[in-house]
């Protein structure tokens, strides 16, 4: 994922987790179920799977993310 | 969900433990800022709290993950990017229907911007004699009174952030930057730098 793009990803996020909050505060000011599901629908966009593992496999090098 | 103990999530091969985590959970966990969103437990039930608690500027915890994967390299560069200065990264005291959150984690709160710089300052003795290998970027001014979850003033910070970057000195300095990364000097072997720096 580029900078701008990851900018815009984030501007989108901060909008519907922050621009959302909990009506009863408990643990949290925040939907957490918003904040994964917005989070998984990002990794999904760019790995194609939002259930992606984090680690690497194969050749892959250390990330530049 | 000891905040003295940060957990890497690492994805790439290592030596070390990995928690085998999914990227989204990665995600998750370290967004999990108290007051904020409730914590997360991943894997074995383990709970997670934002690094930003105990660990808001790993630059010593990157040096120590160099040394480990890349134990006979040499470092061309260090670059630590900031969150602005001050209340910017402050998260707020929790309100009044909040859960209890412990003294000691409010405590932590109000030492991150000085831990911040306490390690900006370390960091900086310990590339002394290598000049142009350590670079802390952060936009000094206008960020303190945007808090975390003001999403609808990213125009503010955007201009906060190219008023910085128009500065001569934050010019100069990223000319320096590039020019170190495209083109490494590469002065310092990681393993000069000796694990006992690495006590966090």
């Amino acid at each position: 994922m580029d900078v701008d793009t990851a900018i815009g990803a984030y501007n989108n996020l901060a909008q519907q987790v922050f621009g959302d909050p909990k009506q009863w505060p408990g643990d949290g000011k925040f939907k957490a179920t918003k904040l994964e599901e917005v989070i998984k629908s990002i990794v999904g966009d760019v790995t194609g799977n939002p259930e992606d593992p984090l680690l690497e496999v194969g050749n892959a090098s250390i990330s530049r993310t | 969900m000891d905040a003295g103990i940060p957990v890497l999530f690492r994805s790439y091969q290592s030596q070390e433990t990995h928690s085998g985590c999914k990227i989204w959970e990665a995600a998750r966990a370290t967004s999990a800022a108290p007051t904020f969103f409730k914590h997360i437990e991943i894997g074995n039930k383990q709970p997670f709290i934002d690094g930003g608690l105990g660990c808001n500027n790993p630059s010593k915890l990157v040096l120590k993950e160099a040394q480990v994967v890349f134990p006979t390299h040499q470092i061309g560069c260090l670059v630590s990017i900031g969150a602005g200065q001050a209340e910017v990264i402050s998260i707020g005291v929790p309100g009044f229907f909040q859960q209890i959150v412990p003294t000691h984690i409010l405590d932590a709160l109000k030492g991150i911007s000085t831990d911040c710089e306490r390690m900006h300052e370390d960091i900086s003795l310990l590339f002394a004699n290598s000049s142009n290998t350590y670079f802390r970027i952060n936009v000094e001014q206008g960020m303190q009174d945007i808090k975390h979850s003001e999403w609808e003033k990213m125009a503010n910070v955007e201009a906060h952030t190219i008023q910085y970057l128009r500065k001569k000195e934050v010019g100069e300095k990223l000319t320096l930057v590039i020019s170190a990364i495209k083109s490494p000097k590469a002065q310092l072997m990681i393993e000069q730098f000796g694990i006992n720096y690495f006590v966090i």
